[in-house]
């Protein structure tokens, strides 16, 4: 049976390895070569990298960081941050990567999907959304740049244009949740499942096991990734990495 | 000098400051019986030694979320002595753990699987690693043996600056007889708080300020906290029976613990550096002092120890990868870390240094009766 | 020695490194002297069934591969698109496979699939082995392996599939026949599972 994949979210930021609570307080967590090879070594489902300086600063992927990480790798990658070509997510799958998000980029020229499916194949085009509650309505806005710029389109309407031009997976990064630990949004989660038929993975909220087996036994087999979760141990946010899959 | 090896341990002179006696037997073992023994203490009188400190820290830790600390580097010593306090002794350590970049899987399966089994909470440091990764460089770059002192000196120096910030009047150290009576030549590991050499190292070798680094003199922790701030060093693995034999079962068997191929290879680094780099740049194998004091307490027979020193302390099958991954670790490139092995050998001497004052200060120490088994 | 076809598509570079870790012997092959070198070969690929196939036609590789594998009786195994390349066809384009082995690429069929997400089918998946196949000797079929496609090779003879992968029906993920193997899935990516596989592979007698 095709299991849900317990994706470690890592966040690089001035070439450290940070985490964030509602996308600030970057709190510094130590080296990105170090902390892949433990995951490696703990078998991971599936790793995720995203730069978060990369876009904001209008700066490509840094190829040579990225070889460097993937030389040390035999899991499933996934890279995202200031990609905005489909030649750079070839370049990145030709470094060993299996898949490559999109974000800011995708929101601004959704053609750039279609390039990148073309390319890469669908497989590999991974379309990231940030998201955040918004108005009374209990309505969700779509947002790029670090939860720094809104953007007009319908979250729902948006996702299934994605699908539409070969997203081949669809991660939802809530970011009032981000770093909290305290669970994921069901609500969304179920709103985007019934929304879209490819793969899904939710990051935000995860704090403990339960947190994940409650998002699986809301939308079925999905991605449950998390970034706090798997760095930080305790009350103290004492950094130490860790990785436990859900009893589901 | 022409080859002797010790006809009791396995010490040879790979060490340079050794001395046999008529019958081969090196002042390593020569000195245990006037050193060592009489610090330890595994029966009655330890037991009732420890049960007074413990008594102690407990009474004055009383209203307080914490009543000693303990730095945690997932290794055996430290790993044991946890269990210990927690379970026969009923403390509460305030367990940090600092992360200097280099820790392995099984490092920080360990911790996890003690804090998590005993209930307890953690601390950690995480050092800057631009700073750490420069400061090693400047090691390699100088080309003398102790490259260990950048990772060493950060754990000491947080570990005693955590404990200060938090008014923590206890520090539990996991240091012992048992498994390391006989001690790293001061040719070897060189001491890691001597600022002057640290300072002439830095001064030619680095090329960051190291702003993040956590730099702590002798004076600050041996000096300062211990007799101005009255902050106390306790030894508990000296006071009741420790074997290495024992605390691994222990661990495995309550924690799940995983044990290491060799002492200090908890750390990546360490691993590479005393398994791989120490061995052959320099012809210093610290198997020697590890199996030498276990040799002198007990634990392993000279025939076993020389059969085990026949073998690599690094695994031929995987060395070159390891190489490779620490070159990519420190953003150089293999060939840079080859330069740095072939290059002309040094020693602390080559650089600035203060070892004079060290050698004053642990011969009073020795004179004032408070240390006795000195590094040299 | 495993000879790893460098024809421009494929994860190389995951496969060196699993390769490289694993310590088994490998090296590329770009040109066709190069197959020389090795006794077994890796026919990797990614992307679209068409352009891959017709960058192996283009890459003049492909004619020296014919040689080893079916003169000189040196096994190859492709993997993902790479094992697609082995059948007759595919309904993913218009050009002809190489025909190795029996069968069509076919996208899977989610009507089976009670709840999405139905594709691409993503992430770790069990195999059903099926016994016999020294590829899959000491590989724990309820761990699995790392699956990343939509279409599948629909291998036409029974006895041709050593393993099977459940996803809205039993699938084929791996074939065999002769000196000729593939697999679905991503050993380079699949953990303990993977190097065993491939090092089963480089030590096929």
């Amino acid at each position: 049976m095709l299991r849900s994949r317990i994706v470690p979210v890592l966040l690089i930021h001035d070439g450290g390895l940070v985490k964030t609570r509602q996308f600030t307080d970057h709190k510094y967590v130590g080296d990105p070569i170090n902390a892949v090879k433990i995951f490696n070594e703990k078998a991971v489902d599936e790793l995720t990298l995203l730069d978060i300086d990369a876009t904001v600063q209008g700066e490509g992927p840094d190829f040579v960081r990225l070889q460097k990480i993937a030389i040390e790798s035999r899991m499933p990658l996934c890279y995202g941050g200031g990609i905005t070509t489909a030649e750079q997510a070839a370049q990145i799958i030709a470094l060993g990567f299996e898949k490559v998000s999109i974000s800011a980029a995708a929101l601004e020229r959704p053609k750039l999907i279609r390039e990148m499916a073309d390319q890469v194949g669908t497989q590999s085009v991974v379309v990231t959304v940030d998201v955040r509650k918004e108005g009374f309505m209990g309505g969700y806005a779509v947002y790029s740049h670090n939860g720094k710029r809104k953007h007009k389109v319908k979250l729902i309407e948006y996702i299934r244009e994605a699908e539409a031009l070969g997203a081949g997976e669809i991660v939802v990064n809530m970011i009032d949740r981000d770093g909290m630990m305290a669970g994921y949004d069901l609500k969304l989660a179920k709103i985007v499942r019934d929304a879209t038929t490819v793969p899904l993975t939710f990051v935000g909220g995860a704090g403990d096991s339960t947190h994940m087996a409650a998002l699986i036994e809301t939308v079925g087999t999905c991605g449950a990734a998390a970034g706090s979760m798997f760095v930080f141990k305790g009350t103290y946010r004492a950094v130490l990495i860790s990785y436990a899959r859900p009893s589901v | 000098m022409t080859y002797q090896i010790c006809t009791n341990c396995v010490m040879d002179t790979s060490d340079e400051s050794i001395h046999f006696d008529t019958n081969g037997v090196c002042d390593h073992c020569n000195g245990f019986e006037t050193n060592v023994m009489p610090d330890w203490h595994t029966g009655e009188d330890g037991r009732r030694m420890l049960a007074e400190i413990i008594d102690k820290i407990k009474a004055e830790g009383q209203g307080k979320e914490f009543d000693c600390i303990l730095g945690m580097s997932g290794g055996l010593d430290s790993s044991y002595m946890l269990h210990l306090l927690v379970t026969e002794f009923g403390l509460r350590p305030l367990v940090f753990h600092v992360d200097g970049g280099w820790n392995t899987d099984i490092a920080v399966n360990n911790i996890q699987m003690l804090v998590e089994k005993l209930g307890l909470d953690l601390y950690t440091e995480v050092i800057n690693w631009e700073d750490m990764r420069d400061f090693q460089l400047a090691f390699f770059k100088s080309g003398v043996p102790h490259l260990d002192l950048p990772q060493d000196h950060a754990f000491v120096a947080t570990l005693y600056h955590f404990a200060n910030k938090h008014g923590i009047k206890y520090i539990m150290n996991g240091g012992n007889i048992s498994t390391e009576c006989v001690r790293n030549p001061l040719q070897w590991l060189y001491y890691g708080t001597d600022m002057a050499q640290i300072n002439d190292i830095r001064r030619q070798f680095c090329t960051r300020p190291l702003k993040h680094y956590p730099f702590s003199s002798v004076l600050f922790h041996k000096v300062y906290l211990r007799y101005i701030k009255g902050v106390e060093v306790v030894k508990p693995l000296n006071l009741l029976p420790y074997t290495k034999e024992l605390a691994i079962n222990t661990l495995s068997e309550k924690y799940g613990w995983r044990a290491y191929p060799q002492k200090h290879f908890e750390s990546r680094f360490t691993k590479f550096y005393e398994g791989y780099w120490l061995p052959t740049r320099f012809g210093y194998d610290t198997r020697r002092v590890q199996y030498s004091s276990l040799i002198l307490t007990g634990q392993m027979t000279r025939d076993e120890a020389l059969q085990r020193l026949e073998k690599p302390a690094y695994d031929p099958e995987t060395i070159d990868d390891e190489f490779e991954y620490i070159a990519t670790k420190l953003g150089i490139t293999a060939e840079e870390l080859r330069l740095y092995h072939s290059m002309p050998l040094k020693s602390y001497r080559d650089y600035k240094n203060q070892a004079w004052m060290f050698d004053l200060g642990a011969k009073a120490m020795r004179a004032l009766g408070l240390e006795r088994n000195i590094k040299r | 020695m495993i000879g790893i076809i460098n024809y421009g598509s494929g994860n190389i570079a995951a496969l060196m490194n699993i390769f490289r870790q694993g310590r088994i012997d490998h090296c590329l092959c770009t040109a066709p002297a190069d197959l020389e070198q090795a006794d077994r070969f890796l026919l990797p690929g990614v992307g679209a069934f068409d352009p891959t196939m017709a960058q192996l036609d283009h890459s003049g590789i492909l004619e020296a591969l014919r040689v080893q594998v079916f003169e000189a009786n040196r096994p190859v195994l492709g993997i993902c698109v790479g094992m697609h390349l082995l059948a007759e066809g595919s309904d993913e384009g218009n050009l002809p496979g190489l025909g190795w082995i029996k069968g069509r690429v076919r996208k899977i069929d989610t009507t089976g699939l009670s709840s999405p997400p139905l594709l691409p089918h993503m992430g770790w998946n069990s195999v059903n082995l099926q016994g016999g196949s020294a590829l899959f000797d000491g590989i724990d079929g309820a761990q699995g392996f790392y699956f990343l496609h939509s279409y599948y090779f629909d291998a036409s003879a029974d006895e041709d599939i050593t393993a099977t992968v459940d996803y809205g029906g039993n699938l084929p993920c791996a074939v065999e026949r002769g000196r000729v193997f593939g697999v679905q899935f991503h050993p380079e990516k699949s953990h303990a599972n993977g190097v065993r596989l491939l090092r089963n592979f480089a030590e096929l007698v």
